[in-house]
This record gives C-alpha cells, sequence and structure tokens, in this order.
C-alpha cells in the first residue's frame, strides 16, 4: 500500500521549502526536502570584491542571522591577515552575538516554533496564547535594541569592521538597557520550565550532536568542533570531515560526516550545543534545569525549543555581565595591512555552526570562498528525523503525517534563505 | 466594517524586510486591531486567496516560476507595494546582471544544469505596475508602518524622497566626504536609514538607492578627482541596489 504526503510550502519557516514522502507498506521509501528558495550565488559574486565589502555583503544572506554571517566573515579574513581584536572589542562582538541570539530563539520560540505545542496556525490566532506571544515580541525588542546601540540596526548592523568596529558605543548608552535586560532575564527563566513541559511525541533516537566548544565559555564566537562521536579538531579542518553534495530536488546542498565511506547526517543547533556545553551555564541556570528534572542528554529534535529558552536565559544573562563589564576601547578598531592567505572560520550562528572560509588575493580581493550554513548541515539529518518518525507512526493518516513532519522540520529552525549559499571545494 | 487584508509575498531576497513587519514588534499587536494579516508564509499557516487589499511583496524576480507569480500576485493584490532593495531595485544579487551566469552557477553547485535561474535579477517594476515603493536594504520599518496607517486613512505616506545629506545636516553629523575625504554616496541617496553609517563614521554605501534625480556621473567624476579609478567608482555603485545606480547614472547622463 502506498502513502503520499506532500507539503507545497512549509509555514512558519524562514525561506522558501516543501516536502514529498512516499511510504510502501510501512516503510519510508523515499523523503525529498524540496527546498526551492532562489539562489543569489554570494560565493561567486563575491569573488574580486574587497575584504571590507565582504562583512557587508555577507550579511545579506540572512535578515534573521546577519551578526553571524559578519562575525564568521570577520574572523575568518582576521585570520588572514593575521589581526588579533583586543578584549574590549571581542567582549563587544560577543555582546553583539547575544543580542542576536535574543531576538532570533524569542522569534523561533514565540512566533514560529510555540504555536505547533497549541495546535495554533499563527501566535496571534488565539487571545491567550497571543499573551505568551507578547512577552517574546517583548524579549526580541530586547535583542534588537543590543543591536541597535552597537550596529545601528538589527538587521545588517553597520558598525562591524575587519579590526573591530567602525564606532564603539558609550558606556551610558549600554547601562541605560540594564534595568529592562534584568527584568527580562529573570522573566525568561520561566520560560525554561514552560518548554520543558510542551508535548513532546518521544521521537528520540541517537544522534549525532556537532557544535563549538570553549573550554572558558558558552560557545558563540571561538572555539574548537566537537562532537558526542569522537569529533574534536580546530576550525580549519572542519572541512576535511564533512563532505556537501547536490540532491536533484533542491537548491540547497546537503552534508554528511564522512564515517568509514559513508556520509552520515549530523546536528547542529541549540540542541546540540546545549548537550555538548550545558556545562558552562550559570549556576543559576543549570538549578533551573534540574528543577525541571530534565533527563540530558536532549535526544528529540523538537525539544530543541527547550535549548533555545536555556540559551534565550543565558544570552540575557551574558548581555548583563557584559555590559556591566564594558569599557569603550580607546580605539574602536586595530590598524592592519591586507595580504594574500587563506582563513577558515565558524561561530554559533542562532541556528548553529556557521563556518567561512576565504582565499584574498595581496590586496585583500577574494579569490575564492566558502561558506557552510548551519541549515545546509542539517538538512540530512532533518530526513533520517523524519524516516524515523514515521516508521515509529504505521498506520497514521497522511494527514496527521504531514502535520508531525512540518512541526519536526519547525523544530530545527531551518533558515531556508541561507542554506542555498554553499560552495564546492 | 471589514479590517484591509494583507497578504506578505517573498522572492528572491533574505527575509530581512518581512522580518521588519515583525521587528514592528508592539506596533505589530496595534496593527492587528486595524488590518488582517491574511498570507504570511513566514509567520502563518493560512492559504493563498483570490483578493488582498494590500499586497506586500519582498524579494526579486531572478527565475522563471518567480516571473509567473508576480503576475499572479499583482492580480490578486488591489494595491501592491514593494519592500526593500531587492523587490526595488533587484538586490545585491543583481550584480550577477554584469556577469555570466552559467559560469556563476558552476561555481556554486557540482551540478549547475539542475537549478534554474534567470541571467538576470530584475525588481518588481521590470514585471507588474507597483502602487508604491519602499526603498531600502533593510526598509526603515517605521516607514512600513506609516505606509500600511497611510492606506488606511486614504493619504500619501509620508516619506522622504531627498537626499542623505540632508538628514546627516539636520542631525549635525559631520559630513564623511569633507571631513573624512572618503566616498561617500550620500549625496546620490536616497535617505531614510536614520542617518547610520555617517553616524559611524563610515560613508553611506548606498543601501537606500538612488534619489531620484541624483547626478550619478558628477558624483562619479568627484570621486575620480580625489583618486579613485573608473572600476573603483564603478564597485562603489555596484552593492544592493547595483541595478537601480546603476540605471540612473545611465538616464542622466548628459
Amino acid at each position: 500500500m502506498k502513502k503520499l504526503i506532500k507539503s507545497e510550502y512549509l509555514a512558519r519557516v524562514e525561506g522558501e521549502g516543501g516536502f514529498v514522502i512516499e511510504i510502501k507498506d510501512g516503510k519510508v521509501a523515499k523523503i525529498n526536502l524540496r527546498i526551492f528558495e532562489a539562489p543569489r550565488l554570494f560565493e561567486s559574486f563575491l569573488r574580486g570584491r574587497s575584504y571590507s565589502d565582504v562583512v557587508d555583503f555577507t550579511a545579506r544572506i540572512c535578515g534573521i542571522c546577519p551578526v553571524a554571517y559578519q562575525m564568521s566573515s570577520v574572523h575568518a579574513i582576521e585570520q588572514v591577515f593575521g589581526i588579533v581584536v583586543p578584549q574590549p572589542v571581542r567582549d563587544l562582538r560577543r555582546l553583539m552575538y547575544c543580542g542576536e541570539w535574543i531576538e532570533s530563539h524569542s522569534l523561533h520560540i514565540f512566533l514560529l516554533h510555540g504555536p505547533d505545542f497549541f495546535g495554533l496556525e499563527s501566535a496571534w490566532a488565539d487571545k491567550q496564547y497571543l499573551e505568551i506571544a507578547k512577552k517574546g515580541l517583548m524579549f526580541k525588542k530586547l535583542g534588537n535594541e543590543i543591536l541597535s546601540i552597537i550596529g545601528g540596526r538589527p538587521v545588517h548592523p553597520v558598525s562591524v569592521r575587519v579590526g573591530g568596529f567602525y564606532r564603539t558605543p558609550e558606556r551610558k548608552n549600554l547601562l541605560a538597557m540594564l534595568p529592562s535586560l534584568e527584568a527580562a532575564y529573570a522573566e525568561s527563566l520561566g520560560f525554561i520550565r514552560w518548554a520543558a513541559e510542551l508535548p513532546f511525541s518521544g521521537n528520540e533516537w541517537d544522534m549525532e550532536f556537532v557544535s563549538l566548544s570553549h573550554k572558558d565559555e558558552y560557545p558563540m564566537n571561538e572555539g574548537s568542533v566537537l562532537s558526542n562521536k569522537g569529533l574534536n579538531l580546530p576550525v580549519g579542518r572542519f572541512l576535511e570531515e564533512i563532505q556537501e553534495y547536490q540532491v536533484g530536488y533542491s537548491t540547497a546542498l546537503h552534508s554528511g560526516l564522512r564515517r568509514n565511506g559513508i556520509l552520515t547526517p549530523f546536528i547542529v543547533g541549540p540542541l546540540a550545543r546545549f548537550n555538548l556545553n550545558h556545562s558552562m551555564l550559570p549556576q543559576e541556570i543549570s538549578q533551573k534545569l534540574v528543577e525541571c528534572s530534565l533527563k540530558l542528554p536532549l535526544r528529540e529534535t523538537q525539544k530543541a525549543i527547550i535549548a533555545r529558552t536555556v540559551e534565550l536565559s543565558y544570552a540575557f544573562h551574558e548581555s548583563i555581565r557584559l555590559i556591566k563589564n564594558y569599557e569603550k576601547p580607546d580605539r574602536p578598531s586595530v590598524r592592519f595591512d591586507a595580504c594574500a592567505g587563506t582563513g577558515a572560520w565558524a561561530t554559533e550562528a542562532p541556528r548553529g555552526l556557521l563556518f567561512h572560509r576565504y582565499e584574498l588575493d595581496g590586496q585583500g580581493n577574494v579569490n575564492n570562498c566558502s561558506i557552510i550554513p548551519p541549515t545546509v548541515q542539517n538538512l540530512s539529518h532533518m530526513e533520517q528525523d523524519i524516516h524515523h518518525f514515521i516508521e515509529d507512526h504505521p498506520g497514521r493518516s497522511a494527514d496527521f503525517l504531514r502535520k508531525e513532519t512540518e512541526k519536526l522540520i519547525r523544530g530545527y529552525d531551518p533558515c531556508i534563505s541561507c542554506s542555498v549559499h554553499v560552495v564546492i571545494r | 466594517m471589514r479590517k484591509p487584508t494583507i497578504g506578505v509575498f517573498k522572492f528572491t531576497s533574505c527575509d530581512g524586510c518581512q522580518l521588519s513587519l515583525l521587528n514592528l514588534e508592539e506596533e505589530l499587536v496595534d496593527l492587528l486591531e486595524f488590518f488582517s494579516i491574511a498570507y504570511f508564509r513566514e509567520a502563518l499557516d493560512a492559504p493563498l486567496r483570490k483578493q488582498f487589499d494590500i499586497g506586500v511583496v519582498e524579494g526579486s524576480i531572478s527565475n522563471n516560476r518567480q516571473r509567473d507569480e508576480i503576475v499572479d500576485i499583482r492580480e490578486r493584490s488591489r494595491f501592491l507595494m514593494t519592500i526593500g532593495a531587492c523587490a526595488t531595485a533587484g538586490g545585491l544579487q543583481a550584480l550577477r546582471n554584469w556577469s555570466n551566469i552559467g559560469e556563476m552557477k558552476r561555481q556554486v553547485y557540482p551540478m549547475p544544469e539542475s537549478v534554474e535561474a534567470l541571467a538576470i535579477s530584475t525588481p518588481v517594476s521590470e514585471h507588474v505596475y507597483v502602487d508604491y515603493e519602499l526603498w531600502g536594504c533593510p526598509i526603515n520599518k517605521d516607514a512600513l508602518a506609516e505606509t500600511l496607517i497611510s492606506f488606511l486613512v486614504g493619504k500619501k505616506p509620508g516619506i522622504p524622497v531627498y537626499s542623505l545629506c540632508m538628514d546627516c545636516k539636520m542631525k549635525g553629523v559631520p559630513c564623511i566626504l569633507v571631513s573624512q575625504g572618503e566616498p561617500c554616496l550620500g549625496p546620490v541617496t536616497r535617505t531614510g536609514c536614520g542617518v547610520l553609517c555617517p553616524s559611524f563614521a563610515r560613508p553611506c554605501y548606498g543601501c537606500f538607492g538612488p534619489r531620484e534625480g541624483a547626478n550619478i556621473q558628477a558624483l562619479m567624476e568627484y570621486f575620480q578627482k580625489m583618486g579613485l579609478d573608473n572600476r573603483e567608482t564603478t564597485l562603489l555603485l555596484d552593492k544592493m541596489n547595483t541595478f537601480a545606480y546603476r540605471k540612473a547614472r545611465i538616464e542622466k547622463a548628459d
């Protein structure tokens, strides 16, 4: 008996995609995650452009996570030029990333994913849920405010440059945010339990979690690549471990880890990051996890919503700490000379590992570049996840399976506009 | 009285301008008292309907499917507005217009033949009549709110179209071109960003696109006197609004 499950155009995800699934006698015969987002060919038009254009251009890969692109690109280029930024600049960049995690996670938890757990078509479809969504919008606004103070605006900030910033904020402007941030932090802690108590389907299986890891902090801008199945290497060698390949039904490439000649899926993002780094969380947040009796690691991808609420609280906590310690640097950026070379870096975008690699000529113009967004790394894993779910629910209706598959995909917080930007080596 | 319905549509873009609608935050909740958002794939699971009062379009047209879809969206929208550099100017991806699409696809995809992409990325206005345009990369979210409210009360939106220079002066920001001697696109760029880059001590890079009547060629010649060559001045225009700046430069040439 054959069953066809189709979704033309996924809702409540960023970008354009759908899926087609064929089931034959209870077994999944085919899963095609159809990404039809139109490619913009960044890696091609970046060739010949200057290093300073790279920072402004790559932001435009994504409207929700432009800072992630700016951070990954700026660090990779600084590696080529041999620049090490001073601690205050490093801290300001981390604060900026906190702003983006807050803005992006709030959007996803409360407006995109949250409604699924209540059977709602949107965050404003129900008056009761709308009150929760309003809290989410309030959190989001604070994330945007941090970005506006440091970067001028939250979408495609203007202050980031190779070597540091064009201009750094005044201490008093950041301090003015503290009361709202402290109130939001306190409120966000309550949402960890809210997320932990949502109805989950129990689709747990053995996954490989991949994220950055750092000896001193919960990873954002720096670290080596770690997994729960033996990966532990510097970012520069990450390309050696993963392989991108093209599937005919998608404008986005897929990725897998080479294991004994077989390409195996892996997952990046808050679930992976949290599972690998929760020991780095501050006491107050870890305490909340204990109170919720959460069994770790989290092994169901839908439970990423719990990881996101934890990271939301963490980002508030960390922004408060960084703002209290902030001293405006003497110079907004360091002086440097452009030179030829290759640089590779990864930072933790809200959705996971974002990898950039640039080959620059003597003037600092791009010869070649490679950008691997987190969603590209997750696409094969998504398909395998769907496969598990469907085979665990034999005999269910096509409508049920379609809805559950859509929810499952949403749990990854896919950023489809980003995912059509990968270059082959 | 029935609330006007809004449909939000995405073409080739980064989603940043649609996000501006959600970035209105509590103002969005207020707007929902007066409007019904009937179609918005990013935030809502609702089917496409026959008619919308306002179609809000983000993104440029860069493949065949989109060429057909935009005509369909125009037919469904009583009033069509475009938001952002992709929709109003073709976006950063319009850089392909000055290059070879086959070569570009080969650089990105192992199997380029299986990816459909037009050789050019064009603004929505090249395909259908557009009732109102909001420029910017991204747009200014307050401009979006202003436009929607203006539609509601039947007035012309209060969106300024003069150059960035006017707002730099009004804000008391020192002129980058004069005081720093760096090539700034402010004189030929539409205001609306709130004076961002000059406030950060950097020259304007034109994310709001050419202002009407701008004499781009004259500014390029001024930059050349400053020491830039023809390639460098063209690169300044070849960013988010490349198609619009190049077009305006040619059209205004004496």
